[in-house]
């Protein structure tokens, strides 16, 4: 399977908030101390990066790619509608691959 | 899709949050939980102060508490897009609240994009809260399979003993057995699920 992998941590913007807050290929959350670990665990137990992992190196490179072509997804990802379309859905049966769009 | 946000917000000014929502771990995939998440997504390895102060009183934050520190986070972000997949195995119970969830913030913070997957029939949920909610049905898409089965012939171990006359029968036949088997499993679906 492709794999596509992020070998830096993501910054962005001038909060240097990490898109994905990972270092190294693998996505694995990185904490600046155990107090932080502790307060994240406060905020949720959930861990989405886990799954998205899985998911991204289960993927077929450029599956779905059709999707950022459309004229919705750009309206959408433009966002000049505001917050009246700022829901994009995409439906389909189990197993479609709605999961693996990229 | 997300890793594709992921890529644009490193060239411009974006912040990201994701989801997957999972039947296994319903009793988990509360609706206070799934925000905490979003949250703590966006605040990344920089814990805003207010956070900090919170997590210090000692109680757990209610959903207002934690609504309330998303939206003091996004003020300050770039714009941020939050994406939730399957939202069908969220638990009933929690669909509606997690929907009413996600307007506030989109109310509060008018620049958020969410993007949300899941079976047709959350379409009714979404559109309760969204009534301007853009819909595209996704079915498997030929390119995808075929590109797919390409990728799975070039990395067979014995090539040599593949013509291109065979490998192009291979492909035909392995797309043209898909093709029938989305339609001869449809009705079946339909006897099994009602």
């Amino acid at each position: 399977m492709a794999q596509t992998t992020h070998t830096k941590p993501i910054t962005f913007g001038n909060n240097n908030v990490n898109c994905n807050n990972t270092t190294g290929s693998y996505n694995t959350t990185v904490y600046n101390s155990d107090i932080d670990a502790r307060i994240m665990g406060w905020l949720s137990p959930l861990e989405p990066d886990n799954r998205h992992h899985g998911v991204r190196t289960g993927r077929f490179e450029g599956v779905g790619d059709w999707l950022l072509e459309t004229r919705e997804f750009r309206e959408w990802r433009g966002g000049e509608d505001g917050a009246d379309k700022a829901v994009l859905f995409c439906s389909g049966d189990p197993g479609v691959g709605k999961t693996h769009l990229r | 899709m997300i890793d594709k946000l992921c890529d644009q917000a490193r060239e411009e000014d974006l912040a990201v949050a994701w989801l997957y929502c999972d039947y296994k771990a319903q009793q988990e995939q509360t609706v206070i939980n799934i925000i905490g998440a979003i949250l703590k997504r966006l605040v990344g390895s920089e814990i805003p102060e207010g956070i900090r102060k919170a997590f210090k009183e000692g109680r757990r934050p209610l959903l207002a508490d934690l609504m309330r520190m998303l939206r003091i986070a996004i003020a300050s972000l770039p714009p941020v897009f939050i994406c939730i997949d399957a939202l069908d195995e969220c638990l009933p119970k929690d669909l509606p609240q997690l929907l009413e969830s996600l307007r506030d913030i989109v109310r509060e913070s008018p620049g958020t994009r969410v993007f949300l997957t899941g079976r047709p029939h959350v379409g009714e949920a979404i559109q309760k809260y969204f009534a301007k909610a853009v819909a595209i049905p996704i079915s498997p898409n030929e390119d995808d399979m075929r590109n797919y089965v390409e990728m799975r012939l070039d990395r067979d171990e014995a090539p040599e003993a593949m013509d291109n006359a065979l490998r192009a029968e291979i492909v035909r036949i392995i797309l043209d057995k898909m093709s029938n088997m989305c339609v001869g499993l449809f009705p079946l679906f339909m006897v099994y699920t009602y």
